[in-house]
């Protein structure tokens, strides 16, 4: 069955999953050793996460997104996708155009590249026309210019899958699964919620807000049975490099899992997944990249709250709102839902929208850095602002995973596992 | 009145029934849906001291334009000079007991 991904495009699966196959590719290629950061931009490439892409950009395509938002073809696409590598890398692994290397991790085969390009492009102006600020402290301008002095452009082919690791195991789903698991829970629509977070009440009411928008005028009778439901929920947490002080994505990913498992939602109504990807904290531009990998995934909606994967005060809280609506819906292939803050109304005695309640001056906002502070005084909060079973997860995957804290410190950097490994082919 | 810059230390029952037997549970505030809290301010000297003695924490300057981060054993010791001292403007003297004995305050009474 052919699946269509975003730009209006045949999903990209470029993975050889026989293993003999593979290895008769790979025979006799020049090797050379992928960071993490590349291994895990080869995997989504291969399995469609980055569709229409077969791997990474070349020149003309980084120039278009970098000065018209689009891949060389028009296709919409706001950050780009490079390989980045130094001339003595160069010379070392003997890296031609024209020529296929294969790629390693962890000592062992990853993916053939098939080197059509090797160029330069200012990393400055990528910067700028990226995050709309040259200043290092911007976590991504800071990455761009940590890029090497030049990049490979060339399709990329998966040789040996990724072993992902326990817990992530079942929540790691390529697009296609995540399409033939909603096709089996026959969801007509679903809403991606995208998180680095674990749920607070605030984040449940955001859902709950983009779920009953995104089913619009669907039938509901057919709901009165569990089990029957026509549209869902799709939290799908972005796991990737982390920062101190960051949630350890152990918790983030169970303790979503969670309010599912402890029936905040219906079973039928929610599900959990991960896709790797490394923040680029990109605000609006980076919201468009969202959209783009839930549309390959097969999601029909997309929910965005203010300050969508902003960082500092680089972006306005709604600027990304507005590029999303600038943004022609012939070319945007999926729907978004933007939603306002969720607040504790006293007045109410209950969690509410600030665009219905009238208690502004009483409403009690649900600061992030609350939650964090409560968190680590390991109190449990009252169920209506964070749900006790929630936080009894984020508790115990604090201590089986996070070196007996939630949040990312030293240790975790240096001792925690990445979430996927690369076995011997 | 300068502004000051508050360590919150959030309360469980547990410790909320100990303030209202010492007779300390005025001193906190309710956040939250009626979490109790004990917002222990620093003068911008006294929170430049513990973002220098403690370099884990972060000052949220944009949201809450509170001290975050402090580990719990920190945040511990200085809920326990609270109480000894029944009032919450300890943080000079905390910052200068930890100064002169360095990770032995950790398990040292306050006296």
């Amino acid at each position: 069955m052919e699946m269509i991904g975003h730009g209006g495009k045949p999903l990209v699966e470029r993975v050889i999953a026989d293993k003999t196959e593979a290895k008769k590719k790979i025979a006799g290629l020049k090797t050379m050793p992928a960071s993490r950061q590349m291994a895990t931009e080869c995997i989504s490439i291969a399995y469609g996460f980055f569709s229409p892409l077969e791997g990474f950009m070349k020149r003309a395509d980084v120039d278009a997104v970098c000065k018209k938002m689009e891949l060389a073809d028009g296709t919409l696409w706001s950050i780009p996708i490079v390989f980045d590598i130094s001339d003595q890398e160069i010379a070392e692994y003997g890296v031609k155009e024209g020529e296929s290397i294969l790629l390693t991790y962890d000592d062992n085969p990853l993916a053939i590249f098939e080197i059509e390009e090797i160029f330069t492009y200012p990393k400055d102006e990528m910067a700028f026309d990226v995050y709309g600020t040259k200043e290092e402290k911007h976590p991504g301008v800071a990455r761009t210019y940590a890029y090497k002095d030049k990049f490979l452009g060339g399709k990329i082919t998966l040789v040996n899958e990724p072993k992902i690791r326990e817990p992530f195991t079942p929540y790691f789903l390529t697009p296609r699964q995540h399409r033939m698991k909603f096709q089996e829970l026959g969801w007509q629509r679903i809403v991606a919620h995208q998180t680095r977070n674990v749920p607070h009440s605030g984040h449940e009411w955001l859902m709950k807000h983009a779920y009953i928008a995104a089913h619009g005028e669907l039938p509901v009778e057919s709901m009165e049975v569990i089990g029957k439901a026509i549209s869902g929920v799709l939290v799908n947490c972005i796991v990737g490099e982390k920062r101190a002080g960051d949630y350890i994505d152990e918790a983030i990913v169970l303790a979503q899992d969670g309010l599912k498992k402890y029936g905040y939602f219906r079973e039928d109504i929610h599900m959990t997944t991960m896709t790797f990807w490394d923040m680029r904290y990109a605000g609006p531009k980076e919201a468009v990249h969202h959209s783009i990998i839930r549309a390959n995934l097969g999601l029909t909606h997309h929910m965005f709250g203010r300050d969508h994967a902003g960082v500092g005060t680089y972006y306005e809280s709604y600027e990304a709102h507005r590029l999303l609506m600038s943004i022609p819906r012939e070319k945007l292939f999926i729907t978004p839902i933007f939603v306002l803050e969720w607040v504790y109304c006293p007045h109410c005695g209950e969690v509410t929208c600030i665009g219905l309640c009238g208690h502004w001056n009483e409403h009690q906002k649900f600061s992030g850095t609350k939650i964090r502070s409560i968190l680590i005084d390991e109190v449990k909060p009252t169920r209506l602002i964070f749900r006790p079973e929630v936080f009894d997860i984020v508790m115990e995957a604090a201590k089986k995973y996070g070196f007996g804290s939630p949040f990312v410190g030293p240790e975790y950097l240096a001792k925690a596992k990445p979430a996927f490994s690369i076995e011997p082919l | 009145m300068a502004e000051t810059y508050p360590i919150n230390i959030w309360i469980n029952e547990e410790r909320y029934k100990e303030l209202q037997a010492a007779g300390l549970a005025d001193l906190l505030k309710e956040e939250l849906a009626g979490m109790k809290v004990l917002a222990v301010p620093c003068t911008a000297e006294e929170r430049d001291k513990v973002l220098k003695l403690f370099p884990m924490a972060k000052f949220d300057a944009a949201t809450t334009k509170s001290i975050e981060l402090l580990p719990k054993y920190v945040k511990d010791k200085i809920y326990e000079m609270v109480v000894k001292r029944k009032k919450l403007n300890v943080m000079s003297e905390f910052c200068h007991l930890f100064e002169r004995a360095g990770d032995a305050f950790w398990n040292q009474e306050i006296a």
